[in-house]
């Protein structure tokens, strides 16, 4: 009898009964007729079997007493009110109701968040903060040489704003919270789902995706994102530079996102990464740059695939291959087309070692 | 894989946690700890202080992004996107785990006073350490996959990649798993 392809890579979906009826089917002739896939599997079903060994452990009721404890701190930053003034509040609650509806009116979500002054005379429209202010959609936010702030972005993280930025709220809503950056720097800490935080700059848009980073752009629309956990998309019109905690990625005014690199990649690597991205860097630049990769750096080399001449593919796909062996359903063919498919089963695989 | 009850998440519930009712978070937060720590201690090799600062962290984040849940996705799919995040974050941010020390079984096991739970400590051990040593894309699919029943579709969604690539990291890790534990789980289970 005929066999199927060695289904090694599916051998524990078909234990735990994951695989579709057909795939199922080939996998059990194919047991059927081939030991060392039987054998295989009987190391699969040991493997889990092993696990068995590892039971639940209980987690610390100290862990439950430091969350109550996080949670009692952020609470704390909140106006608190007694109960004799419940009855007071209602009634004001209708008169501000009233005002909120107008104010919704020229205001597209009513929300404004809180700004803390960290020093010096943070800026909000024309009112300079003395502590704690209010920063609605439609207003600025700017530091001098000597001034920062923080933001409480809603719900879902906070934005520190550094001296000399220039900000301004674009969408204050649970949906959206959105920032424009004109110039300066922000670090941004965002505890939420993804793609509820973004920050527009003359180079694009940061994308939140779960993260902890650093964006600053100058009045050039020169820039640099650095993200120091979870991950961030940056993307302008087509293009989109994925950046993982660790790595950062050069912006420019109408350029874009560059291509990112981790911190500690070499010099000449980084060097040559702008050179290429904003300064028609050539063959020199590319040479450089895939000579200087490590493994990890497959972040890069990822990127670069779709960003070289077609006929410098082959090297970019050459180098990662040499780096770290290419996966099941990867083919240099439809990577070298840019399939999106095989680039994202790609990146998904590499992203390991980023 | 682990027998669980209750472990369905009811709407009700979320809608509570999403409208900051704090009992309702708590039933939540009781219905999956456990999971959640024996994830994170597994994955750390034991290490008490790492397992609780993931945990804690997870929780802190729920806490705080469960008003944007908006219910398109699976709860359990979107904690244990979490969890993984959190657990090869942290890893990244220790550099290499190839040299975490090798915590004591006792510490996260229990004490080992007759013979035959020294001997299930032993294996235990083993496993542990075993787990301790995959690579860790495939350490974090193998435990999700133990700890809680997530189809594989969920698992995809939750480890950012395909249906195929879960199967294909489970397939070698358990693999793994059984040849470095060779002799050990076989005559275990006889």
């Amino acid at each position: 009898m005929m066999l199927t392809r060695h289904p090694s890579p599916r051998l524990a979906a078909y234990i735990d009964r994951q695989l579709p009826a057909r795939k199922a089917r080939q996998t059990e002739i194919h047991l059927a007729n081939c030991a060392h896939c039987r054998a295989e599997c009987e190391q699969v079903r040991l493997g889990m079997a092993a696990l068995e060994h590892l039971p639940v452990i209980e987690a610390p009721a100290e862990i439950w007493a430091s969350i109550e404890r996080a949670s009692q701190e952020r609470r704390a930053r909140q106006p608190v009110m007694s109960g004799r003034w419940r009855l007071a509040f209602a009634a004001l609650l209708i008169l501000a109701l009233v005002g909120a509806v107008y104010w919704a009116v020229g205001n597209r979500s009513g929300i404004r968040w809180e700004v803390v002054r960290l020093a010096g005379s943070p800026v909000v429209g024309s009112q300079r903060i003395q502590a704690a202010g209010r920063i609605g959609a439609g207003e600025w936010i700017e530091t001098d040489s000597a001034s920062r702030a923080t933001v409480r972005i809603g719900e879902i993280g906070s934005v520190e704003v550094e001296p000399n930025t220039r900000v301004r709220v674009a969408v204050a809503c649970p949906a959206e919270h959105r920032l424009a950056l004109a110039r300066g720097e922000i670090h941004a800490k965002i505890s939420a789902p993804p793609r509820l935080f973004f920050v527009d700059t003359s180079a694009g848009t940061a994308v939140d995706l779960g993260c902890e980073y650093a964006l600053k752009v100058d009045a050039d629309g020169y820039g640099r994102l650095q993200v120091t956990r979870g991950w961030v998309s940056f993307q302008w019109r087509d293009l989109e530079s994925l950046v993982p905690a660790g790595a950062s990625c050069w912006t420019r005014a109408q350029a874009g996102p560059g291509i990112p690199y981790f911190d500690d990649a070499l010099e000449s690597v980084k060097q040559a990464l702008v050179r290429f991205s904003f300064e028609k860097g050539g063959d020199d630049d590319l040479s450089i740059i895939l000579a200087g990769s490590r493994v990890r750096d497959t972040l890069t080399l990822w990127h670069l695939l779709s960003r070289v001449p077609g006929a410098d593919r082959g090297l970019v796909f050459d180098r990662i291959a040499a780096l770290t062996p290419v996966p099941a359903g990867v083919s240099r063919e439809q990577a070298l087309k840019l399939d999106p498919e095989t680039l994202k089963l790609w990146k998904e695989e590499l992203a390991w070692t980023w | 894989m682990v027998p669980l009850s209750d472990r369905e998440i009811s709407a009700e519930i979320i809608e509570s946690c999403r409208l900051g009712d704090r009992d309702a978070f708590r039933a939540l937060y009781d219905l999956y700890k456990d999971r959640v720590y024996s994830i994170s201690l597994y994955f750390f090799h034991g290490d008490q202080a790492a397992a609780s600062d993931v945990t804690q962290q997870v929780f802190l984040k729920l806490m705080t992004g469960i008003g944007q849940f908006r219910g398109d996705a699976e709860f359990s799919t979107w904690l244990y996107r979490m969890v993984a995040n959190a657990c090869t974050d942290a890893a990244r941010r220790r550099k290499s785990d190839a040299v975490l020390p090798d915590h004591p079984v006792e510490a996260i096991a229990g004490p080992a006073s007759q013979e035959e739970d020294y001997a299930r400590a032993q294996i235990a051990r083993s496993v542990r350490a075993a787990v301790a040593a995959l690579p860790p894309k495939f350490r974090i699919a193998v435990l999700l996959r133990y700890f809680d029943e997530l189809s594989y579709e969920q698992m995809a969604k939750a480890l950012h990649c395909s249906m195929g690539t879960v199967a294909s990291r489970l397939s070698r890790g358990h693999k793994i798993l059984a040849e470095r534990l060779t002799g050990l789980v076989r005559s275990s289970a006889e």
